[in-house]
């Protein structure tokens, strides 16, 4: 039991996180440094070797690194990526430029589209056509590939996109590409469709394939700094990354397929959450992520994230859906709005608080930050109220300034509105927290969930400040806030297990089903599942399968998943497969059509290995002893009950079982929890404050 | 709390923004729980609620523009028939009347009142789009009475009871019955949650006169528009732009006339209607018109009747704009379409910053009708877009649905559910208007019939004869063109396509935007460079720029 370490790691836009398991004992450590944005893997390598010294660790004893990043989300948003060609079939080429031909802002005459990571002169087109069945209805012209192919070789380009019509049915063309390409410009790296995302839709499917290449090169290079670094530093073991919709893979996987990690940082969150959640015997939970300038809503159901395949990057509009580059990723699905502790709040021209989606940026930031920040920001609101102290912010190492708060709130919203300093931050408070209730509701509507069966679970330094108020909109009955959220997602990265998901599309009516090739295809899938899987070191016995059907009735737009047992698929007929959908369906929106008949959209096979055991009530001790009670403050809980008195407690002094009677506030280094009069707080084993609201009394917006 | 209550800023901030939110929640759950791919995919929807002056103050966000305003004046006209103190909890009122809604018989209008303490406070409604509404709808309907069923305002719902006169009647005149009234029975349940939660919010906000309440909605938007309107000098702007049509071309004139914070739209000197499916009914007019009125001067405000309250919208009665009845109506977008191009322009020497060129719309659409393999009749359309008009500092996008906001249907979609291939979607060089800001390029989108049967094709295009005008100095973009076989065809018109048949469609171009002399050269060569010009395009459009850009390339 030599190498008995397991390292989770997360890079943040200013931190880089750490949480250390020791998996004899389940002890666990947190540190943070410095990211490091010209070569995030500086930060990284100071980090462990941080972490290792601080706890007299040596790297031979690390078993793990586990790791993720924004870097792919970054460097498409930032346009880093590398010169990238695309080759279609011959009269589609302008499909990347062309879209959707959709507005996501209807009434914005201006409204900007993203542009292409290809431009038109390096999409060419290749003579072929394979049918919607997956029939060659014209072979490959390869003449034309190689005249392309010494085009592509001859000019600057790094990486080659391949995205042909129906290749998700029939890859054989795709696959004969590569290989001429192989012959024909041997420099150049090459990315297929039908490898990268085999699902119907060309449009988003070239939009995927583009974006894996255009970050391949630059992501590849990042990876071998940090495992070169890795091997320099003494740690012997492989790298692991966890990917967008939570799995973790072997550092190849990753590198073959960069595009998966688009959302790698925020999945490894969810996953601490769901893990919190399943410690404290919770398995519907709100994660509730709110920060600096936004906030992530997820749901959690039966202690599984939801995911979807339907993601977007590199927005125009951070908060607008549709204005950004689609991808057809397997991620878990999450809700960003505009609104976190900087954003900024003003008057508009209805006469109405306005909250962002602007942001003061982490300098100046917000007033009270006593920066030189002039705006009037979410931040100021909560600290003129009493949710935030001015002496132990960030543990006291940044002391606010009450006064340049009060001032900006007072230009900002008082004056204009003729109120006063605190029913100003009053109003910016309550305004902020509508809009994520709102943001919140529409959700679980859209997922067809009754918010008031959930647990809100809220991270982020900003997400306890608010979460209560929130939950009470909501009409959600309890919160449960962990500690040391500000690390959740490095720790999420530690629990999760080694998973991958495979996608194959192909639009089938289920009464002409080919069931015998269905199942070699889903085997074919499940053994290079399990290849990945045993790669990164999971056990041939203990990796489990599950295949989601993507099912709808025929002529249908939006497919759903369901969830298909083993024993549907060794069966001859259609019957299970059938009842699994109407079940699926008839929970989702409440009737079913019994004529109506049914297609199969795609499969998605996901293959894991078993779930790392972290111990999360052993590897947390109570950091410090002695009296938690640090005295009391003023807060205030809306016109009704103004000001109230409330005893305020170092969270990390807090032994499990202590109970509490709102309002009270309990401060950590990274964010402050404020408990309103009539709810209970209680700290469970596990360290978790869990709140009790007084619901009868909420005003919830889901009746 | 007293009815002289004030509201404060937080609370009409508050409150305004969660009944909007309760309109996109209940759209979202018609959506979900509906049959039609239309309604589904399209969101060819929207939902509103009315105070009890009828006065609309809140509206679901993501919908089609043809919705804008239209459903106070359809409940204004359903009260007429059933005044409101007559109405009883849990009534429905229906009518898909096209002269009193939306301007076609497919769009079905439906309203419920809402009581409080056994007062009727408001009413929440919704219309939507029906594919099929009965009758035979086409390009050579000469009335109404031929394009489908019209519906009187009924009470499909008798205090929470269906009329099963009303649906019988339904029943038997629509191809798909079961398709329209799951479509109409999953409102029925969105009306449901709507008032569970606007009744539950009014109790918790204390709110006892709603009405008051949705005046300070309303006056909040006016004053809004006002003062944008304000900002554009006294005067009187007009333009007039020319239709396609069939035989002879039409012509919408426009006049715009503002006095101090209000603004009159008048289609006075617009041609006659025609007894061809393209009349506007002033509903339509109206709400095409405040559209681009709204896009032009205050985007930004959650649209309600007070954004209108300064703005009279009219056109001569028996026109094109403002058709009598029975007037043909079904393709009523192919005028309606053309109202924001011709505001824009007749705006553009008093507000050159905020309006734009003319786009390549009215919208492209084609119908295949034919039989599967299995013998299976299948009905499908596919809707193409042409360029978008340039704005005042930047090129127009190119293929971007305006005014109607349609996408397309992915090619791998479409090819798996019917017999038909598509062997290019491609934009076409030169068919952006050229100009300081160039607009956006068209598409070329070609069909192959692989059918074993023929296929009847059924298009209804403009922009034809009369291409996308330019603005402020720009020049028009490409007309647009239909091929069959190679050959130039009719842009209205039913074609039988034979197994084999190739068909072709280039939508028109989005027109420039000030002087192609003006367009920075840097621009030029990059376009050239990426082939969304050729150098004969170039040399046409920029002769000063030509030698030195094609060096520079």
């Amino acid at each position: 039991m030599s190498e008995r370490y397991r390292i989770g790691v997360d890079i943040g836009g200013t931190f880089t996180d750490l949480v250390m398991l020791d998996t004899g004992t389940g002890r666990l450590y947190n540190d943070k440094v410095l990211t490091t944005p010209r070569d995030p893997s500086v930060g990284v390598l100071e980090g462990i070797g941080r972490i290792l010294a601080a706890n007299g660790v040596s790297a031979s004893e690390v078993e793990h690194v586990i790791h993720g990043t924004t870097l792919v989300a970054n460097a498409v948003i930032e346009r880093r990526g590398s010169t990238v060609a695309l080759i279609t079939t011959r009269g589609f080429g302008d499909v990347l430029q062309i879209g959707t031909e959709w507005r996501y802002d209807t009434y914005d005459l201006f409204m900007k589209l993203p542009e292409p990571l290809v431009p038109r002169h390096l999409r060419l087109e290749v003579t072929e056509r394979v049918g919607p069945d997956g029939r060659i209805l014209e072979p490959l012209d390869e003449a034309d590939v190689v005249r392309v192919a010494r085009q592509i070789a001859s000019g600057g380009v790094a990486t080659v996109a391949v995205s042909l019509l129906h290749s998700f049915r029939n890859p054989a063309h795709e696959r004969r590409i590569r290989e001429i390409l192989a012959r024909e410009a041997p420099e150049v790296a090459v990315c297929l469709s039908s490898d990268v995302m085999p699902e119907i839709g060309e449009y988003e499917r070239a939009s995927t394939t583009v974006c894996n290449a255009y970050v391949l090169p630059v992501f590849k290079h990042y990876l071998r700094r940090l495992t070169d670094g890795l091997r320099r530093i003494g740690v012997r073991k492989d790298l692991y990354l966890m990917l967008s919709d939570g799995g973790t893979v072997h550092e190849s996987t990753a590198a073959a397929y960069p595009v998966r990690l688009v959302q790698s940082g925020p999945a490894g969150g969810v996953q601490a959450i769901s893990a919190i959640g399943r410690v404290a015997g919770e398995s519907n939970l709100l994660c509730f992520d709110m920060g600096g300038t936004t906030a992530k809503a997820c749901l959690v159901d039966d202690g599984q994230p939801l995911r979807t395949t339907e993601f977007e990057v590199a927005r125009v509009y951070r908060f607008k859906k549709g204005s950004g580059l689609p991808l057809r990723v397997p991620v878990i699905e999450m809700i960003e709005i505009g609104a976190g502790g900087g954003s900024i709040a003003r008057v508009d021209h209805l006469g109405l608080v306005q909250i962002g989606p602007e942001s003061s940026s982490a300098d100046p930031g917000p007033a009270c930050y006593g920066r030189g920040g002039r705006d009037a920001t979410v931040t100021d609101a909560d600290l003129v109220l009493g949710y935030l102290s001015a002496d132990s912010f960030l543990g006291g190492d940044m002391r606010l300034d009450v006064a340049a708060a009060q001032d900006a709130l007072h230009r900002a919203v008082g004056a204009p509105l003729g109120l006063s300093v605190i029913d100003a931050a009053w109003a910016i408070h309550e305004t902020v927290n509508e809009n994520m209730a709102q943001a919140a509701s529409i959700h679980a509507l859209e997922k067809a969930k009754r918010l008031s069966d959930y647990v809100m679970v809220p991270i982020g330094g900003a997400g306890p400040v608010h979460a209560c108020n929130i939950a009470l909109k909501l009409g959600l009955p309890r919160v449960l806030c962990p500690l040391g959220a500000g690390v959740a997602s490095a720790l999420g990265f530690l629990v999760a297990p080694v998973a991958f998901t495979l996608v194959q599309g192909g639009v089938v009516p289920l009464d002409e089903l080919d069931r015998v090739a269905l199942r070699a295809s889903l085997a074919d899938m499940q053994r290079k599942g399990l290849e990945m899987v045993q790669a990164a070191g999971a056990a041939p016995g203990e990796a489990t399968v599950a295949y989601v059907a993507a099912m709808r009735y025929v002529g249908q737009g939006y497919d759903i998943d369901v969830l298909v047992d083993a024993q549907a698929l060794a069966e001859e007929d259609g019957h299970s497969l059938r009842a699994a959908f109407d079940a699926a369906y008839l929970a989702q929106f409440n009737r079913i059509e019994a004529g109506m008949p049914v297609e199969i959209v795609s499969w998605r096979v996901t293959v894991s290995g078993a779930d790392p055991g972290v111990d999360l009530v052993a590897g947390r001790p109570l950091a410090a002893h002695g009296d938690a009670r640090r005295g009391s403050r003023k807060v205030y809980f809306g016109p009704r009950s103004g000001f109230v008195d409330a005893p305020v407690y170092d969270r990390y002094r807090l032994a499990p079982g202590s109970r509490f009677e709102g309002p009270a506030v309990f401060e950590e280094r990274e964010s402050t929890t404020v408990v309103p009069p009539g709810a209970v707080a209680q700290i469970d084993a596990a360290l978790n404050l869990v709140v009790e609201l007084p619901i009868e009394a909420a005003e919830g917006l889901q009746s | 709390m007293s009815s002289n209550q004030a509201f404060s800023a937080l609370q009409v901030g508050v409150l305004w923004r969660r009944l909007n939110a309760l309109m996109d929640e209940t759209a979202q759950t018609f959506v979900r729980t509906s049959f039609s791919s239309v309604v589904r995919d399209n969101w060819d929807l929207a939902v509103s609620l009315m105070d009890s002056q009828g006065r609309m103050f809140a509206q679901s966000s993501r919908s089609v523009p043809s919705f804008i305003g239209t459903m106070p004046r359809t409940l204004a006209a359903m009260l007429l028939r059933y005044p409101a103190e007559t109405l009883q909890p849990g009534d429905v009122l229906v009518s898909n009347d096209g002269y009193i809604g939306t301007g076609h018989l497919n769009d079905i209008t439906m309203v419920r009142p809402i009581h409080r303490n056994g007062r009727l406070i408001a009413f929440v409604g919704s219309v939507f789009h029906s594919v099929d509404i009965g009758g035979a709808p086409s390009i050579d309907a000469r009335d109404s009475f031929a394009e489908g069923l019209t519906i009187p305002v009924a009470k499909i719902v008798r205090a929470g009871v269906e009329n099963e006169d009303v649906v019988a009647f339904l029943t038997e005149n629509l191809r798909a019955p079961d398709e329209t009234l799951g479509d109409i029975r999953a409102q029925f349940a969105a009306y449901g949650l709507c008032i569970t939660r606007l009744l539950k919010m009014l109790d918790a906000e204390g709110i006892d006169d709603l009405d008051r309440f949705v005046g300070e909605i309303l006056d909040r938007s006016e004053a809004s528009m006002r003062r944008s309107i304000v900002a554009i000098p006294d005067g009187v702007y007009g333009d007039s732009l020319l239709v396609d049509g069939f035989e002879e071309p039409l012509r919408i004139q426009c006049e715009i006339r503002v006095t101090g914070d209000s603004l009159t739209v008048d289609f006075a000197g617009t041609s006659p209607q025609i007894d061809r499916p393209i009349n506007s009914v002033l509903n339509f007019t109206t709400a095409y018109s405040a559209y681009a009125i709204k896009c032009a001067l205050d985007p930004t405000v959650p649209n309600n009747d007070g954004c209108f309250r300064p703005v009279t919208i009219t056109a001569p009665e028996g026109s094109l704009l403002n058709p009598r009845r029975p007037a043909p109506i079904w393709g009523r977008h192919l005028s309606g379409h053309y109202l924001p191009a011709v505001i824009f322009s007749a705006l553009a020497e008093r507000l050159p910053g905020r309006v734009i060129a003319d786009c390549g719309s009215p919208i492209w659409n084609v119908y295949f009708a034919g039989r599967l393999r299995s013998g299976r009749r299948f009905v499908k359309m596919f809707f193409m877009n042409g360029g978008h008009g340039a704005r005042p500092a930047e090129d127009g996008p190119s293929c971007l649905s305006f005014p109607s906001n349609i996408a397309t249907v992915p090619i791998e979609q479409f090819e798996n559910s019917v017999p038909l291939l598509i062997t290019e979607k491609a934009l076409i060089p030169d068919s952006g208007g050229a100009g300081q800001y160039r607009g956006g390029l068209a598409q070329r989108v070609s069909f192959r019939v692989t059918a074993e049967s023929p296929v009847q094709m059924t298009i209804r295009h403009e922009r034809v004869r009369f291409p996308p005008r330019g603005l402020l100095g720009g020049m028009p973009g490409r007309a647009g063109r239909d091929y069959v076989n190679g050959k130039l065809v009719a842009a209205k018109a039913r074609i039988d396509l034979a197994p084999g048949d190739d068909v072709t469609f280039e939508t028109p171009g989005g027109g420039g935007y000030g002087p192609p002399a003006a367009r920075d050269p840097a621009l030029i060569a990059t376009d050239l460079r990426e082939g969304l010009v050729t150098a004969a395009g170039v040399a046409a459009s920029y002769p000063a720029v030509l030698p030195r850009v094609v060096s520079d390339v």
